[in-house]
């Protein structure tokens, strides 16, 4: 996909939009213990914005976000620079997702756990010089999505559509029926990435 | 096979010719410093006067808490300046003169927030919009698509004109005397690239006030600031300016001096190129602490400084730009979208009255109103941008302004359709009321992403936004406070002129560092920021919002009929206002509370670490810290002696709150040290000067010198002493106290 900027988020239900600060502590410390396999730099908290993006993993190619746009919790991964082959774009991004929020849901200091759904995420890219939100720009990239969220979901009927008004990146909604677990869906995608921690 | 798509071919027609060529240079320019063909300083001056800025651990290290790591981009050693990673992320300030913005460059805006940074919109105290985490190869086309728009990003930073500011309510205000948009806006389009302008030695602020009385224009602290007048000539009536040149905050705070009490609205623009001519030729080019226009200013005296730029003025070849625009006068006026119109009765619920009463200003056309949308933190989402900009496209004819209060506004909306632009509003978050009370907290980047921080301001002002709005209801007269915050001396949050200022600062206890803010009272935010506050004590950070709630406790239940917390402070004195927060500066054993040593909104324990200086290893010495306390409770004691009306005193107080700081420093190489004030100087001049040990990273022997100066010519500034010149003493020995803090947690040992 020739689209080096791409963006993937899995929703949540069960985070609380109103208090955010407790994963800070946890972003600083996926930092200080390169829990992730890239460079992440800093954290910056915009919890205060209502539907915002919530509490930012900054990092050099990509940022991870505890994002709140359109009021639905969720994780959001940015690919920013450096990003793969244009084959293997969406799989890394949906690995990379999929992986923070495995990490998040387990880390033992979040109470309660988070808990993401593997049933439905969004697809965003934010570029505009070549992407408009509109259905040409989604009929033209329709069929790579299809085939790549056939193989994710093995096959489970997957619905998608085009979100948000004409201003707002190219965005794209997947609903899919029995979708099995996050870590299988992980495991499709690549399995879990370590950092050097 | 097509090549691939470009912003530059894409915007190719579309971008002023000239501003396309500036961008393609600084392209060229990235590339040359890319490949070694430009140095680190020059690069950096190019890519400031640009708008790209240095951000928060760009020097590639950065303190997880427990130690400071590396980041290793992967640009290894290619560097956009001194001690700046090229693959760290920086800043881009984008230039919006008087803040005044459309519909479509707000979306444009939006879209480049979603597409380089960390999708937010910052608006800053210069009616600025940053935007953060932008990588600098990002920049040109970023540049580009502002260009498309009419936005320059040129001089948002470096040593230039920056943008020029003026009163939100310009043109719609009651109490105006005129409109100063045009003139603000010939300003700044005037002086955007003029020849004489680039030579600075520092940057310089211009400002424009449509009146006296009132804060929005803040002109006694800008470079050049000027306030509407108008005056009978020939018998008729004749537009003109107060001229104020040399204010500013920063470090060492200055009023504004009147240059001209009528400079005529022709001679405006000449006036303001001969002030340019003559900083750029005399201004400090070597001392960058010293180089504003302030220094100049206060070295020549404004009498001579007048005189030279009178005399420039004659010098200066006509430029048909100096006038030309005062054919265009009318044409500029804003037109309103729809008809005014009244507010029905009982119109909209309670929380639409609440915002109605702190948030909606009448115009002065009937039928029409001004609504403030608060922004927490200055902050907003492209979500809620783009909701704004379609608001003001269908209530207003695109008619926007960023306020210095870090908020917008809507101007001209009829004023019936208040209730449903609210709505609109509300649907999005952007319905908060309590504009330019005490929970509309203006703060700087601070240590979130400013390379200089050293307290967190905005963890501060968030938290203190979320305490005042959980808490009881504040009386009314608190309600009408003004809370301002600063990551550091340099003041961006303009907290000199809050009525509760706060400035970050650092203080060591039992070899551990803990972030403190210095509580600023006395300032005085209303005509045009007349009057600048003192600090009278450090408070750890967590402590803030306890004594933010006795402050205002403590007002409400004593001020009298009419009088504002200057007044009241004046009248009940400092001492008691610093006893009402005495017990608050009491910081908990890291045993007993370890959250007082981390920072608001950073769970990492805090360090002063990352603003780039290292910790060398050393010892815990007690009665270093003696020293230090007694040199800040001198320096309060001066404080208190100044409002007695004795500044000769307070001066000298002053200055011994320097030597108490000097000789406690100083006793740790020189045991032998005694009282002996010149011993003290010479002693403390050899250990810790020359070697270069008290040295700021940034602004060198700046601090060092205030006691340099003060022991100098202690005598004769004692003998004359004027309150003015020792308010500046007190201000210079707060900051040589604070730079010795600095100094001895530089050289003492990390915790273990």
């Amino acid at each position: 996909m020739d689209a080096p900027k791409l963006q993937v988020k899995l929703f949540s239900d069960n985070v609380d939009s109103s208090n955010l600060e407790k994963f800070i502590p946890v972003f600083h410390r996926w930092i200080r213990d390169h829990v992730l396999d890239e460079l992440m730099i800093d954290v910056a908290d915009y919890s205060h914005v209502h539907h915002g993006p919530g509490v930012v993993l900054v990092g050099h190619a990509s940022d991870y976000y505890l994002d709140l746009s359109d009021g639905q919790p969720g994780l959001l991964y940015s690919r920013k620079r450096q990003a793969p082959e244009p084959g293997e774009r969406l799989r890394d991004a949906f690995r990379r997702a999929l992986n923070a929020c495995r990490l998040l849901e387990a880390d033992p200091t979040l109470n309660p756990r988070p808990k993401f759904r593997a049933n439905e995420a969004l697809i965003k890219l934010p570029d505009r010089l070549d992407f408009s939100n509109d259905d040409p720009s989604f009929d033209a990239l329709k069929r790579e999505f299809e085939t790549f969220l056939g193989q994710l979901y093995a096959g489970g009927k997957v619905k998608l559509t085009r979100v948000g008004s004409n201003k707002s990146p190219l965005s794209v909604r997947v609903v899919t029926e029995g979708a099995p677990d996050l870590h299988t869906l992980l495991n499709r995608v690549g399995g879990p990435i370590n950092g050097s921690s | 096979m097509t090549a691939a798509r470009s912003w530059k071919e894409t915007l190719r027609d579309r971008m002023p010719e000239s501003l396309a060529r500036e961008i393609e240079i600084f392209e060229t320019q990235i590339e040359f410093k890319k490949a070694g063909k430009i140095g680190d300083k020059m690069f950096a001056e190019t890519r400031l006067r640009r708008g790209v800025y240095g951000q928060r651990y760009d020097n590639g290290r950065r303190h997880d808490g427990e130690k400071t790591q590396t980041l290793d981009y992967p640009c290894e050693s290619l560097t956009k300046g001194p001690e700046t990673v090229w693959d760290a992320p920086g800043m881009m300030r984008i230039k919006i003169p008087l803040g005044k913005v459309t519909p479509d460059q707000l979306d444009l805006m939006c879209e480049l927030a979603e597409e380089y940074s960390d999708q937010i919109l910052h608006v800053t105290t210069r009616q600025d919009i940053q935007l953060h985490f932008i990588h600098i190869e990002d920049t040109p086309d970023l540049m580009r698509r502002l260009a498309a728009v009419d936005i320059t990003t040129r001089e948002a930073c470096g040593n230039s004109v920056r943008n020029v500011t003026a009163c939100q309510y310009a043109g719609v205000c009651n109490e105006q005397t005129f409109d100063v948009t045009p003139y603000a806006h010939a300003a700044a389009m005037f002086l955007l690239g003029h020849d004489d302008v680039q030579d600075f030695g520092r940057k310089l602020k211009p400002a424009f006030s449509g009146c006296k009385d009132n804060p929005c224009g803040l002109v006694t602290f800008h470079d050049i600031g000027c306030i509407a007048q108008v005056r009978e000539v020939d018998g008729k009536p004749k537009r003109g300016f107060e001229f104020y040149v040399g204010g500013g905050l920063g470090a060492v705070p200055h009023p504004a001096k009147l240059l001209e009490e009528f400079t005529p609205e022709e001679e405006l623009l000449p006036m303001m190129q001969a002030v340019c001519r003559v900083f750029a030729r005399l201004g400090e080019k070597e001392n960058r602490s010293r180089a504003r226009l302030k220094f100049l200013v206060n070295k020549l005296g404004i009498e001579e400084f007048t005189r030279l730029v009178k005399e420039e003025r004659t010098k200066l070849r006509p430029d048909p730009r100096w006038t030309a625009f005062l054919d265009d006068l009318a044409n500029l006026d804003e037109k309103p979208l729809k008809p005014g119109s009244e507010l029905a009765a009982a119109s909209g619920d309670e929380r639409f009255r609440a915002w109605f009463k702190t948030n909606v200003r009448p115009q002065a056309q009937p039928g029409y109103s001004c609504a403030i949308v608060t922004l927490p933190l200055g902050d907003f989402s492209p979500d809620q941008g783009r909701i704004m900009s379609d608001l003001a496209r269908e209530f207003t004819n695109c008619s926007l302004r960023l306020t210095v209060d870090q908020n917008i506004l809507f101007r001209w909306v009829s004023t019936a359709d208040l209730p449903e632009l609210f709505a609109r509003l509300d649907a999005a978050g952007l319905g908060a009321s309590g504009a330019e009370t005490i929970s509309d907290i203006t703060s700087c980047p601070g240590t979130d992403t400013c390379k200089l921080g050293i307290s967190s301001s905005r963890g501060l002002a968030g938290e203190l936004r979320r305490h005042l709005s959980v808490g009881p209801e504040l009386p009314a007269a608190a309600q009408e406070l003004h809370i301002k915050c600063s990551g550091c001396f340099n003041s961006c949050g303009q907290h000199h002129v809050a009525d509760i200022g706060f400035l970050g600062v650092a203080r060591n206890v039992s070899g551990r560092r803990v972030p403190h803010f210095q509580l600023v009272v006395g300032g005085q935010w209303t005509e045009n920021a007349k009057n600048y506050g003192l600090a009278i004590g450090a408070i750890p950070s967590k402590n803030v919002p306890l004594a933010v709630d006795r402050l205002t406790k403590a007002y409400a239940e004593g001020k009298r009929e009419g009088e504002n917390y200057r007044e009241y402070v004046g009248r009940v004195g400092k001492k008691t206002v610093r006893q009402l927060i005495e017990d608050l500066t009491h910081v908990p054993s890291y045993a007993e509370n370890p959250s007082f040593y981390s920072d608001w909104g950073d769970p990492r324990e805090y360090t002063t670490g990352d603003m780039g200086v290292g910790e060398c290893a050393g010892e815990i010495v007690p009665f270093v810290e003696m020293g230090l306390a007694d040199s800040e409770r001198e320096l309060f004691e001066a404080q208190v002696i100044l409002d007695e009306g004795n500044a000769t005193a307070a001066a000298e107080r002053a200055y011994q709150a320097m030597l108490h700081a000097a000789k406690a420093l100083t006793r740790e190489r020189n045991a032998n040290l005694g009282d002996d004030p010149d011993e003290i100087v010479r002693e403390f001049k050899l250990h810790l000067c020359d070697t270069r040990l008290f040295h700021d990273p940034y602004v060198g022997d700046k601090f060092a010198n205030f006691l340099f100066s003060a022991h100098g010519n202690g005598t004769s500034l004692s003998s004359g002493t004027n309150a003015t010149a020792a308010h500046q003493r007190i201000e210079e020995a707060q900051l040589f106290v604070e730079a010795a803090h600095q100094c001895y947690i530089r050289n003492a040992s990390p915790a273990s």
